[in-house]
């Protein structure tokens, strides 16, 4: 199990609940769309499985740990399997693109000379291989975009999180990283994007959670909620990846002939 | 800005990426540039925020002060242990007598029971009238004449010697009268008093300065973890432990302070070269002023600061980060 609630309830401050009572799991290989009207909590819930707050109550399990109450020195191991590209990209504008995407590495204490190819690929892979030096203020919102993805997988995560990661873009690259997050999820990892874009949650037919006033309810739409079929199929597919994060970024790697 | 980028002409996130010229055109331009970039890496923490230059400059000015505090301490105790040492190798015997007759005669006898003391290697004898002449400058020409001033006798003698003064003084008491033995104990104690009060003063003033730079550095810390809360929040978010995160901040500060305290040491340094110039045209090394010496022995001690007002910095910002880190989720 990558990610467990139990009953797991949010509050900001005073007595704001924003949401209540969630419980839901997400297995290995598993790929779910989060979705719901704007301002529903679909931020607030991706930020606790990011360990960005702590839950007000219940219980959260990631990979199979109970985070509910663990100190603050088992949060950095755990940060690191997770993968986030985040609605408002939250790159850091001081740093070029290069250091910006290989910022998860530098962090975890990763040397210099070992993932400098790493990310240039990754970074030629999203179409910025001629913006490397780039700094964020000098990037379109979609090149940040891109930045942000690419900082999200350089480190070969376990679990990648995406808030409305189609946000920015125009339709067509839209579509482009919704199959660009599938095709991560064939390759073993697990996913969870949240989205206000229903069309884009029925072309894919991926199972989708629905959160409205904080709570979890019902899909309006067939396939709703953790089909068996995907989850056979996720399985079937495995974990084909190294643990190592030195070794090369995974899916360049495993399409493109070198 | 286009969004799509013109290298190797392949649609941009496409999982399947066609290999051709192109893709290799792009690869080895980017080995070209590799070579320029990636040496020194962006600190992670930006020159932005409250640390910086109005940090450097308040850390220079509390290190030149260190460092004149830092001197003023070397500088007494080099005066403390020359006067010491001048007082120490030294014994004094004061001739008293009725009138000058007396006193000469005395002097004769005393002089006479000093070179047979085994261990003596001088006497040096200054007679009433030039003792009364010694006390010109503060009783005025000719009044001292009619005083009968006693006379001195200094002697150089043996380790031996000092140790044994009580054998000394009572030869001295059965040869005559009027003769009295001063080992200069008692100002070489009070000297020697003074000296350490003025040492501790020093030092209470060099440790007050570097409270002030750890204060300093707290403030700056605090001010510049919350510039930079964003930032803060995002490594945490990418997987940065907290001693991670501290140590930036460490970095940044050990060489905030090593900036500011170098400037702050050259700024003492001159200070002292135009004091000690100043000494040297006033053209003497008065008593009890002690000298000042632009000398190695003066410097050295003083490239303490910039260690020291390093070390206090970053060890107080470490310190004061992971405090207000631990707070955080």
């Amino acid at each position: 199990m990558i990610v467990g609630f139990d009953k797991v309830s949010l509050s900001y401050g005073d007595d704001r609940q924003v949401l209540q009572d969630l419980s839901f799991t997400l297995n290995d290989g598993e790929f779910r769309f989060l979705t719901g009207p704007s301002g529903a909590g679909k931020t607030s819930l991706l930020k606790m499985i990011y360990l960005g707050h702590k839950p007000s109550g219940g219980r959260l399990t990631l990979f199979g740990e109970d985070v509910t109450n663990a100190p603050r020195e088992a949060l950095p191991p755990l940060r690191r399997r997770i993968g986030v590209v985040f609605q408002e990209f939250r790159l850091l504008d001081h740093l070029t693109a290069f250091e910006n995407v290989a910022l998860p590495l530098r962090v975890a204490g990763v040397n210099h000379s070992q993932y400098r190819e790493d990310v240039r690929e990754l970074l030629n892979w999203v179409g910025l291989g001629d913006r490397v030096d780039a700094y964020p203020a000098t990037l379109s919102g979609g090149e940040k975009q891109r930045v942000a993805l690419a900082r999200a997988l350089v480190s070969k995560p376990d679990l990648i999180l995406a808030d409305e990661p189609t946000g920015n873009v125009d339709p067509s690259m839209g579509e482009k990283i919704m199959k660009l997050f599938v095709e991560l999820n064939r390759l073993g990892s697990a996913v969870i994007v949240a989205t206000h874009d229903l069309h884009l949650v029925k072309a894919l037919g991926k199972p989708a959670l629905t959160i409205q006033n904080g709570t979890l309810v019902p899909a309006d739409y067939s396939g709703f909620v953790s089909t068996p079929g995907s989850a056979k199929a996720s399985a079937s597919v495995g974990r084909t990846k190294g643990v190592s994060p030195t070794s090369s970024i995974r899916p360049p790697t495993n399409q493109r002939p070198r | 800005m286009s969004d799509t980028p013109t290298t190797g002409g392949a649609t941009p996130i496409e999982p399947v990426v066609h290999p051709g010229p192109a893709s290799g055109s792009a690869a080895s331009s980017g080995s070209k540039r590799r070579l320029f970039s990636g040496f020194r890496q962006q600190p992670l923490l930006p020159e932005a925020g409250a640390a910086g230059a109005p940090l450097t400059a308040v850390l220079a000015v509390i290190s030149s002060l260190a460092a004149l505090a830092l001197a003023a301490f070397v500088v007494i105790a080099n005066a403390a242990a020359d006067w010491t040492a001048e007082l120490d190798a030294s014994l004094t015997v004061q001739v008293k007598g009725v009138d000058q007759e007396e006193i000469a005669a005395r002097t004769d006898i005393a002089v006479d029971v000093l070179r047979a003391t085994p261990g003596i290697e001088d006497v040096t004898v200054t007679a009433s009238p030039e003792a009364a002449k010694l006390l010109e400058p503060w009783l005025g020409k000719g009044n001292a004449d009619s005083l009968n001033v006693p006379a001195l006798i200094e002697i150089r003698g043996s380790q031996d010697l000092r140790e044994n003064l009580n054998d000394l003084e009572a030869r001295l008491d059965a040869a005559s009268p009027g003769l009295i033995l001063d080992d200069h104990g008692d100002w070489n104690r009070r000297l020697t008093s003074a000296a350490r009060s003025g040492q501790a003063l020093a030092f209470g003033i060099f440790a007050l300065i570097m409270g002030a730079a750890s204060a300093i550095a707290i403030f700056a810390a605090r001010a510049g973890l919350a510039a930079n809360a964003e930032i803060v929040a995002l490594l945490h978010l990418v997987g940065a432990t907290d001693d991670y995160i501290a140590a930036q901040v460490q970095r940044r500060f050990f060489i905030i302070g090593l900036r500011g305290a170098f400037v702050g040491l050259l700024i003492a340094i001159f200070a002292i070269g135009l004091l000690a110039l100043a000494a040297r045209a006033r053209g003497a090394t008065e008593f009890f002023l002690p000298s000042i010496e632009f000398s190695l022995d003066l410097i050295l001690p003083m490239l303490i600061v910039p260690l020291a007002v390093c070390l206090a910095t970053a060890v107080t910002a470490r310190l004061t980060v992971l405090r207000s880190l631990r707070r955080q989720y």
